[in-house]
């Protein structure tokens, strides 16, 4: 704290060291805790990309995405076709970017669904325990017991195939994970003290699983959510080459990876260029949870 | 209000809490661990009680049930005569407002992602003070209570030492100018000079704001410090009550005699010449204490008839009270 050693070293101005450290506002610190890491913010521009392509689509696609050229079919990558076409002569360039937006919607809305009815889910269960959790947790038991894609299957052959009732149906198969976590981690939770004092000073039930418990149980799955993103739009693949998926002739990244597979020794862009395009999107929503995560904690202010 | 004494803050008569032991998978009760059993004490306004015990013995529970964050398997807990230990929750809630709680772990026992602004304000918002400009005059008055900085308000627990956070849970307990605080051994998880700092701030605001402490603590020279009267407790029962000098100066029963030999006095000369007396054996397990007198396996005093029947809490004279056959009253 002395500046110089020696005789002529001043004593530090007490007066100087106010007590409290200056203050950042919390937004400024949050973003900059995000943005000073590189991952989070290549996954954040990945993502911001990704919502871009889907809304301005048609005026990125060089063709529309179900005009088919016979003629022209898989044709390797060259100057018109940049990605080379698929076996029916549609550009594989543009298939990607009118499937952004299938693998966006699809994404998005499974996610919001499984993961508000699934955390609210896991919230009551653990929160009150006893019968209510038996119940809850027996259900999710049950659900997880269920492959997903049997479960998809069950609720498409009752509702029939389209975008919809995908949702619906990896919505539902997709509830028990986060229900599952979000159990563990407000049990764990739910023991501090500070839960018991809020209990102390009158606080409602409501109040304190909404204030007290759910923030500090979040962050956990704020990772599952992006992570949950990437693994429904593989689902979404699989359903399609089902064929209980979206209907063709609609692009979609996971329905063209299986109709490129059947070409992977010929024209492997086929299958490999929406596979791309899936693992950044998955790897981009892992980044971007990461970098939440750490922006959201005020445990690592000043550590980061 | 059928009260027997006006001047009692909180009377507490014949306690119980025992927690059921599950087995198997239909949750069969094989037993129950008397955490508290059949405790009194009565305490008056202004006054500090001193609650002591080793770990395990039920004094957190006991602090607990005064909470009413357990319901009580039987007794009564009269808050200024109204009996508090069969009202139903949404009463409660109401009622809360009129006790406030310390907890021991200052880490703990504070919300890690609200500010302190809202920590402490949070007793206002739950009861009812909507208005922000109140709030926040209030909160800034229970900063300067408690010797914090008003400036510190937007800060979160992790920013604060451990000293800092356990104000922050004071000035959260004194928010609703409760008449009644219990605090569960505040300052055992602090070092020795910050323990002096906040049991000196707890007398201040005792002295300026008319509180009533239960102290619960199982440091015994703290515990002499800050209380007016003292209570022993020894698993799951309260063994001796006394004024708190007098429980120093002059302890009856053979545990509390054990309990203060073990306490080092500062002074060599007397320190060498200090016989300690050592209790032998371990303490037995609440879910199957020993019959008769909790005591008597491990007391020096201890003679058959102890085993028979439980001693109660009898009058020696100056409000002393002890449980034990062999002290001559």
């Amino acid at each position: 704290m002395l500046e110089k050693t020696g005789r002529d070293a001043k004593p530090v101005d007490l007066a100087k060291w106010s007590e409290t450290a200056p203050r950042y506002s919390e937004t400024k610190r949050m973003i900059s805790v995000f943005a000073g890491r590189p991952l989070p913010v290549i996954g954040f521009v990945i993502i911001a990309l990704l919502i871009l392509v889907a809304i301005f689509a048609p005026f990125l696609a060089p063709y529309p995405p179900n005009q088919m050229d016979i003629i022209n079919k898989l044709q390797p990558p060259n100057t018109t076709h940049l990605l080379g076409t698929d076996s029916l002569g549609r550009d594989t360039l543009s298939r990607i970017i009118y499937g952004s937006r299938t693998s966006l919607i699809i994404g998005i809305s499974v996610i919001a669904i499984s993961s508000a009815v699934g955390i609210a889910l896991g919230l009551f269960a653990a929160y009150f325990g006893g019968v209510i959790y038996h119940v809850i947790m027996r259900f999710m038991d049950a659900l997880m017991a269920f492959p997903m894609l049997l479960l998809a299957l069950l609720v498409a052959s009752l509702l029939g195939a389209g975008m919809k009732n995908i949702i619906i149906a990896l919505g539902i198969g997709m509830i028990a994970a986060p229900c599952r976590l979000m159990c563990g981690v407000v049990l764990s939770v739910k023991q501090n003290d500070y839960v018991m004092s809020a209990r102390a000073m009158g606080m409602s039930n409501l109040r304190l699983m909404l204030q007290e418990i759910l923030p500090n149980a979040f962050p956990p799955l704020l990772v599952m959510i992006t992570i949950g993103l990437g693994a429904v739009i593989l689902a979404e693949a699989g359903l399609s080459f089902l064929g209980i998926g979206i209907t063709p002739p609609t692009a979609t990244w996971g329905g063209m990876v299986n109709d490129g597979y059947k070409f992977v020794m010929t024209s492997p862009v086929l299958a490999i260029s929406p596979g791309i395009a899936i693992m950044l999107v998955v790897f981009g929503f892992n980044m971007l949870g990461d970098g939440l995560r750490d922006a959201l904690d005020p445990k690592l202010r000043g550590v980061i | 209000m059928n009260q027997e004494n006006p001047g009692n803050v909180i009377e507490i008569k014949n306690l119980r809490m025992y927690f059921p032991i599950t087995r198997g998978l239909l949750r069969r009760r094989v037993g129950e661990i008397k955490a508290v059993d059949d405790v009194s004490f009565a305490i008056k306004k202004n006054e500090t009680l001193g609650l002591v015990g080793e770990s395990g013995c039920g004094k957190t529970t006991t602090g607990r049930c005064i909470l009413r964050l357990y319901k009580p398997t039987a007794g009564e807990i009269r808050f200024n005569g109204t009996d508090i230990s069969g009202m139903n929750e949404n009463r409660l809630r109401l009622f809360r407002s009129n006790m406030g709680a310390i907890f021991q772990d200052p880490y703990g026992s504070l919300n890690p992602r609200q500010t302190a602004r809202t920590i402490v304000g949070m007793p206002l918002i739950v009861h009812g003070m909507n208005d922000k400009r109140q709030q926040n005059n209030r909160v800034e008055e229970l900063f300067k209570l408690v010797g914090l900085d008003a400036s510190m308000m937007t800060r979160v627990p992790h920013e604060f030492s451990g000293g800092q956070r356990q104000r922050l849970g004071i000035a959260r307990a004194l928010a609703c100018q409760p008449a009644l605080i219990i605090c569960d051994e505040p300052v055992s998880a602090l070092d020795v000079s910050i323990q002096a700092q906040i049991i000196n701030l707890l007398e201040e605001l005792q002295e300026k704001l008319g509180l009533t402490y239960l102290f619960i603590a199982h440091d015994l020279s703290v515990v002499q410090h800050i209380s007016n009267r003292v209570a022993v407790m020894y698993l799951g029962r309260i063994i001796e009550i006394a004024n708190s000098r007098e429980l120093y100066e002059n302890p009856l029963h053979p545990y509390t005699k054990a309990l203060l030999s073990a306490v080092p006095v500062p002074n060599p000369v007397i320190e060498r010449k200090r016989t300690r007396t050592v209790l032998k054996g371990e303490v037995p397990s609440p879910a199957a204490p020993p019959p008769g007198c909790h005591f008597n396996p491990r007391c020096n005093l201890a003679t058959p008839d102890c085993a028979e029947s439980s001693p109660e809490l009898r009058d020696t004279g100056n409000g002393h009270q002890v449980a034990c056959f062999k002290v001559q009253a």
